[in-house]
């Protein structure tokens, strides 16, 4: 309870606009950048997170660091809440203003300064979109990995603050592993750089490490050095039918103990495959219990070599149909299975709740039977599908919105699923992010003596408790 | 969603502003920023689709008035282009959302100015044909509606008469009564839905049968009320006209032949989409595949892209229409095009204008004007097969700026 009522008083609460607010701010980026009109402070106060909301005081569009540093100079006297935003396609609530305040729109900070063939590093302002880094990495060879769901809207200083995953995680693992160096400005102003273009480099603590996944709750980063690999030549695609998600989930481990390192493995449970199959009409076996998705690259010869193992794989665990996609066309087939879940599923009802408890491989099955389970007991439609390589699954619930009781019970579906992810030895989020809507359960998965150190250091970035307060670290 | 703590929400009464199916569609996901242009030109969610559907949401459950500043200002900052359309995994259908909010806002003092004039000029059939009279476009007074008919739209009668032209040479077995009026685009997407379907439907029936239109634009309006069948833009219809002549194995005799520039370069010519033409009627292929036959087809990076010209958008607000105009009027230049050919009349003038404003060489024509000059030149010169002479770069050498100037 001590706990509770120290960190509120250490976190900065927006009650009424403080006088003067938008001409200090005006002072700081300029008039044009600062809006504080109704339907702009409307339009920032949600994301992407379905039925969570809170009205900002001004939005401000910084172009510097200078300029973000200004912001925060600002906002620290005067004790209002910042939380920094790019694209706003956060899912757990992350860059919600539910106490008010600044927020920071970094979409200004959209230049790619380099992209470096010699170093293996590109090096980008923060507002850059995934893809666009990922394009001009292409253009020179390179490979950015991190792929998340939404690369084509959000931004790289997003993905970072929030330690995106992506389709690719297995093989090449997530945000983290990209990120060389930060710049970054402290909720006090000053400017600050963790790493560079090294790939080793232990000279301090590991904050650059520590930034990525903190969102936007320790320092606002302005500019990052991520690391870039050579780019596959080719890659290839194959699809698997199952009876029971049993069977598919046997075969990831089977794929994964024949020594093959896919860059593709996706699953869909059977709400998933009926959802896709009325919506999108590819020609899927509705019939099926389980559609495993997989693929490699590299060059052709390994390519064709790693799709055989794991069809080899999927066979011995009694799949009862096998396609290897043949050409591009059939490939892009393939995929669309995937890349149509989610649109399937959310054209089912309006209201689309995607979460992604996370738990060990080898526990998939385990954990999508008991989110059925789950779902036929709160008479909830629950859909999951995700990434089988790596365990993050994305039980998504669809619902209507105005059935209050029918949210009450989604809502209730999913506290039992994140209890059991603990449970498993998984989390309660693989890539969404704490934000404000999970910050409940993170005591349960850490304990109480973590909690407190993790306030500790958000106290030591932030003694104002003015950077996206309410959520992690709080 | 903040799970363990339910709290009761109350849903405010709604206004009936929007259909509420329609409005309940957007998951808020926000794929739809990067496509935007006017999210692309501001880089403020404001002026996005999903923010703008957020301040529909707002007016809907009255947390916003009708007079909110910014709500007027992004009915009409949005260039209604649909492009968000085509990315939303969700289908919303925003360009519907867009007719009913301006359908509801702009009446009275809140329309902006500029359209009471464009308005009231295509409200009815007698002042659009009495428009039409100073011009020598394809229709003839006397003429009765066919099977087939050829729209010759609003405007475009007026400014670009040699296209209705064009394409009655190229297809002449189409009708083309001069008596017909407006078919409502205008008023459905600015703010008077009701009476653009009205002259949609009277339309349709002082031209019972097929019509064809060579404007996009129309044609996607004319099609949402008058349905698909009975409506095709002008390059779907050639290309659906020939499929029987193909399949019999009797392909298009000259078509397939390639232009050449007289210094033996093949023309490189790259298109506008027209954005409802290609959002609203999923036509973009049939354009592209009739250009290539004539040249060498380049597609230009934001051919899919609003040019700008977004139906009154380019009168209404001038500025912005030319700052999203600028991104396409490099890659233009860029790509060393000898003709930009337009599908739709709005874009026909912002391109040309632009252009005339860059001073670049590259030539603006309709795709009718394009085809029907090949075949031309094809009939001029006996007994050659592979290559013909085509038209030259500069507009003032040529029949298409002639016609323009003159009628």
């Amino acid at each position: 309870m001590l706990k509770t009522e120290r960190s509120h008083r250490l976190s900065a609460v927006a009650t009424a606009p403080p006088t003067g607010l938008r001409q200090r701010l005006e002072a700081v980026v300029g008039r044009d950048h600062v809006r504080t009109d109704e339907g702009a402070l409307l339009t920032f106060s949600t994301d992407s997170t379905p039925l969570e909301r809170g009205r900002p005081d001004a939005v401000v569009f910084p172009a510097s660091a200078a300029e973000v540093a200004g912001i925060l100079r600002v906002a620290n006297q005067l004790g209002v809440p910042v939380i920094p935003r790019g694209s706003g396609t956060n899912l757990s609530g992350g860059t919600i203003p539910h106490r008010g305040g600044i927020v920071l729109v970094l979409t200004r900070m959209d230049k790619i300064k380099e992209v470096s063939d010699a170093d293996l590093v590109a090096v980008c302002e923060p507002g850059v979109r995934t893809i666009e880094l990922a394009q001009a990495a292409a253009a020179k060879g390179l490979l950015y990995p991190p792929d998340p769901g939404s690369q084509t809207t959000a931004t790289i200083g997003g993905n970072v603050a929030e330690c995106a995953g992506g389709l690719r995680a297995l093989k090449y693992g997530v945000t983290r592993d990209y990120v060389l160096g930060v710049e970054a400005v402290l909720p006090t102003g000053e400017i600050i750089r963790s790493g560079g273009r090294l790939v080793k480099d232990v000279a301090g603590y590991d904050l650059r490490r520590l930034l990525c996944g903190s969102e936007g709750t320790l320092a606002v980063m302005t500019e990052l050095t991520l690391r870039l690999v050579p780019a596959p030549e080719a890659s290839g695609y194959g699809m698997a039918y199952f009876n029971e998600l049993a069977a598919a989930a046997r075969a990831v481990s089977r794929v994964l103990a024949s020594g093959v390192l896919p860059v593709t493995l996706e699953f869909l449970d059977q709400v998933c495959i009926g959802a896709v199959e009325d919506y999108a009409h590819i020609g899927l076996d509705t019939s099926a219990g389980a559609l495993l998705i997989f693929g490699q690259d590299g060059s052709a010869a390994v390519i064709e070599h790693d799709l055989e193992r794991m069809a080899q794989a999927c066979t011995a665990e009694g799949a009862t149909s096998i396609r290897i996609a043949e050409s591009p066309e059939a490939a892009a087939e393939v995929l669309e299975a995937r890349r149509a879940a989610l649109p399937s599923l959310s054209r089912l009802e309006p209201l689309t709740l995607l979460e992604d408890a996370t738990v060990p491989r080898s526990r998939i099955a385990e954990m999508v039977e008991y989110v059925q389970e789950v779902a036929q007991r709160h008479e909830i439609k629950i859909g999951t599908f995700g990434h089988a390589g790596d365990g993050n699954l994305h039980p998504t619930a669809v619902l209507d919105p105005a059935d209050q009781k029918a949210i009450h019970r989604a809502r209730a579906a999913f506290g039992e699923i994140f209890a059991k992810a603990i449970e498993l030895d998984g989390t309660i989020t693989g890539e969404h992010g704490i934000g404000m809507v999970k910050l409940r359960y993170l005591e349960r998965q850490l304990g109480a003596d973590h909690m407190a150190l993790l306030r500790r250091i958000k106290t030591a970035f932030d003694p104002n408790g003015i950077l996206n307060p309410g959520k992690l670290g709080s | 969603m903040n799970i363990a703590e339910p709290e009761p929400e109350i849903r405010p009464e709604a206004r009936g502003v929007f259909t509420p199916e329609l409005l309940d569609r957007c998951i808020s996901c926000g794929f739809c920023l990067p496509a935007c242009p006017t999210y692309e030109l501001t880089g403020v969610e404001t002026s996005s689709p999903r923010g703008r559907i957020n301040l529909m949401r707002a007016l809907e459950t009255g947390v916003l008035g009708d007079d909110d500043p910014t709500v007027l200002e992004e009915s009409s900052f949005c260039l209604g282009c649909r492009a968000c359309e085509s990315v939303c995994p969700a289908g919303v259908q925003y360009g519907e959302l867009l007719e009913q909010w301006r359908d509801h806002l702009w009446h009275g003092r809140r329309r902006p100015f500029q359209l009471w004039p464009l308005l009231w000029a295509v409200d009815s059939p007698g002042r659009v044909r009495a428009m039409g009279l100073v011009r020598r476009h394809a229709g003839r007074g006397s003429q009765a509606a066919g099977p087939v008919n050829l729209m010759l739209g609003c405007f475009e009668r007026v400014l670009y008469p040699r296209v209705s032209r064009e394409a009655l040479k190229l297809a002449p077995e189409l009708a083309v009564p001069a008596a017909q009026g407006c078919c409502g685009a205008l008023h459905a997407h600015n703010g008077e839905l009701k009476r653009g379907k009205e002259l949609a439907r009277e339309l349709g029936d002082a031209l019972p049968g097929t019509i064809v239109s060579t404007s996009g634009g129309c044609a996607s309006h004319l099609a949402g009320v008058l349905g698909s069948e009975r409506v095709k833009e002008f390059s779907q219809w050639m290309i659906e006209r020939e499929r029987p002549a193909s399949s019999n194995g009797t392909a298009p005799a000259r078509n397939g032949a390639p232009r050449t520039q007289p210094s033996g370069r093949r023309l490189r010519i790259g298109l506008q989409d027209s954005c409802h033409l290609r959002t609203g009627l999923g036509v973009w292929r049939e354009p592209r595949e009739l250009i290539a036959r004539v040249g060498e087809y380049v597609e230009l990076p934001s051919a899919a892209v609003c040019c700008g010209a977004a139906g009154s958008y380019s009168v209404v607000r001038a500025k912005d229409s030319a700052r999203v105009l600028d991104p396409h009027l490099d890659e233009i230049a860029a790509a060393d095009l000898d003709v930009l050919v337009v599908v739709n009349a709005g874009c026909y003038r912002q391109l040309q204008q632009g252009i005339k404003r860059r001073k670049l060489t590259t030539r603006v024509v309709h795709l009718a004007e394009l085809l029907a000059e090949s075949e031309l030149a094809w009939r001029q010169t006996p007994g050659l097969t592979d290559h013909a002479p085509v038209v030259p770069r500069t507009a003032n050498r040529l029949p298409v700026g002639a016609s323009q100037q003159g009628g």
